[in-house]
């Protein structure tokens, strides 16, 4: 068996025109925020989408393969919740490395906002939903459960408790993203003029906010808003052919422990542990050569336990790289979700997608390349773990990402 | 033993399944305190203390903690992996909905 690792690289990412919560009044539509990305994103590379070999989308490939009049040699519509994106990039890794494409799209559109607000009902990203349906994310329904916050709540409490954290531990991963926020002016809490709940914040902020699940308050709790983004994935011999810098797929690894929470057997321990041990041992390195950290922040709590199944730091210890500010804008520490993250720049229902978005600007050579307009970059790191994280912390992709040398 | 039930034993992979009567005891593993509830039937009851058990039997289950003060989360907080037992509560004249309490 061969290893992928470098097999393939991104060489662009780009969102829609328009994030956030303001597109409810326009009649923005999935297809509408998916192409608006796609459209972007080729401009940037210097691409035509008639190109495009492989299209991935979570459960949307048909659709957008058909609005483009792209014929797929490759077919992916891997739906897993938010993490999809991640387990996209590793597809088209495994699909490039083994020849059957060259040119891979991964794209997402998302107008979670608009559903909500017009629909009266969110589009959920697995962790929510129907728990009526069939196939639901979660069996607890007639006991009483209902939706995303209350599920991840039981993991905080499990946390507090197992590992004696505390809220202000939690508390303070919402303001390093509400801090990184106010560096991106597209992020949704970017100021108290863009929100009254927007950056800076404290950590007395978050413990004020109104209680929505003990033991999670308000802003431990990701925003619901309307938001597209699409990633180019070209073979290695392909890399430097286009307009933009390549950053290469050093590592990729998925898993999953359960889709039901009743079945997850430690709520503080996501399959992480094994999606990045797969990542880390495709790309021979580990986390401590990390210089960049993109995780899933749907929660706080998602964040405090993803680091901590990727071995970023121990076991009941992820307040490590958050305290004091370590993990924003210029703090001591490794920098973690420099676009403001789900909490504070936009959450769709699916947010993974951003991940890669943001990953890829950080390590993209060409500050120049102006992804989405936001000039240049907030970190110099080399290297990124991606981790998405979906469902009830359920399905997890991690990529290790590395900038073109 | 699995609950919820289904026509397969996720261990063993056996069809030959069956009902049994459990304990109906366990522990407190986890709560939350859902201030306002959106499942169906469960509107009008927020707030309401939701909690996973872990089973004498060894598997789990989720339901709602009867008989604790929402308001007073920290003290449910000191009662996990406390003694809990199963009450159930008439819902109509098929349904009976599965609570749990803590033993006092």
């Amino acid at each position: 068996m061969t290893n992928p690792s470098m097999a393939a690289a991104i060489v662009g990412a780009a969102e829609s025109d328009e994030i956030g919560f303001a597109l409810s009044e326009k009649g923005t539509t999935n297809t509408m925020l998916h192409i608006e990305a796609i459209s972007n994103v080729c401009k940037q590379v210097g691409i035509s989408p008639s190109e495009i070999e492989g299209v991935f989308s979570a459960g949307f490939t048909p659709q957008i393969a058909e609005y483009l009049h792209i014929r797929p040699k490759y077919i992916d519509g891997t739906a897993v919740g938010g993490s999809s994106f991640e387990l996209h990039v590793h597809h088209a890794l495994a699909a490039i490395a083994a020849g059957v494409i060259d040119v891979a799209l991964v794209s997402h559109g998302e107008s979670g906002r608009s559903a909500r607000k017009n629909q009266g009902r969110g589009t959920g990203g697995g962790g929510g939903g129907d728990p009526w349906a069939p196939g639901a994310a979660f069996s607890g329904g007639p006991y009483g459960g209902w939706g995303a916050p209350f599920n991840y709540a039981h993991a905080m409490t499990r946390h507090l408790h197992q590992w004696g954290s505390t809220k202000e531990d939690f508390a303070q991963i919402a303001v390093s993203a509400r801090d990184w926020a106010t560096l991106n002016p597209r992020a949704v809490m970017h100021s108290k003029e863009t929100d009254p709940n927007g950056g800076p914040i404290t950590v007395q902020d978050v413990l004020d906010s109104r209680l929505i699940s003990w033991p999670l308050n308000l802003l431990d709790v990701c925003l619901v808003t309307d938001h597209g983004g699409a990633v180019l994935i070209v073979s290695a011999e392909k890399a430097h052919s286009f307009k933009t810098s390549p950053v290469w797929i050093a590592g990729a690894g998925e898993s999953m422990g359960h889709w039901d929470m009743l079945e997850m057997d430690d709520l503080t321990l996501t399959s992480a542990v094994n999606s990045g041990k797969t990542a880390y041992q495709m790309a021979g390195m580990g986390p401590g050569e990390m210089e960049l950290g993109m995780i899933y922040d749907s929660f706080t709590v998602t964040v405090g336990i993803t680091v901590e199944a990727l071995g970023l730091a121990p076991r009941g210890g992820f307040m490590e790289l958050f305290e004091g500010g370590k993990s924003g804008p210029g703090g001591s520490g490794m920098p973690i979700n420099t676009n403001g993250g789900g909490l504070s720049f936009s959450h769709s229902g699916m947010y993974g997608m951003m991940l890669l978005v943001e990953a890829y600007r950080q390590l993209s050579g060409t500050a120049e390349d102006g992804v989405n307009g936001i000039a240049g970059k907030q970190t110099s790191a080399q290297t990124a773990i991606v981790n998405g994280t979906g469902g009830s912390l359920s399905t997890t992709g991690t990529l290790v990402l590395v900038a073109d040398q | 033993m699995h609950w919820y039930p289904r026509i397969l034993c996720p261990f063993c992979y056996s069809r030959s399944i069956s009902w049994f009567e459990a304990s109906g005891e366990g522990t407190l593993y986890s709560f939350a305190v859902q201030q306002r509830a959106f499942a169906p039937g469960w509107k009008e009851e927020g707030p309401y203390v939701t909690c996973f058990i872990d089973l004498n039997e060894g598997d789990r289950m989720f339901g709602v903690l009867l008989d604790v003060d929402v308001s007073k989360p920290e003290d449910i907080f000191a009662k996990i992996g406390s003694k809990v037992s199963i009450e159930f509560v008439k819902a109509n004249d098929e349904v009976h909905v599965p609570y749990w309490k803590l033993a006092s």
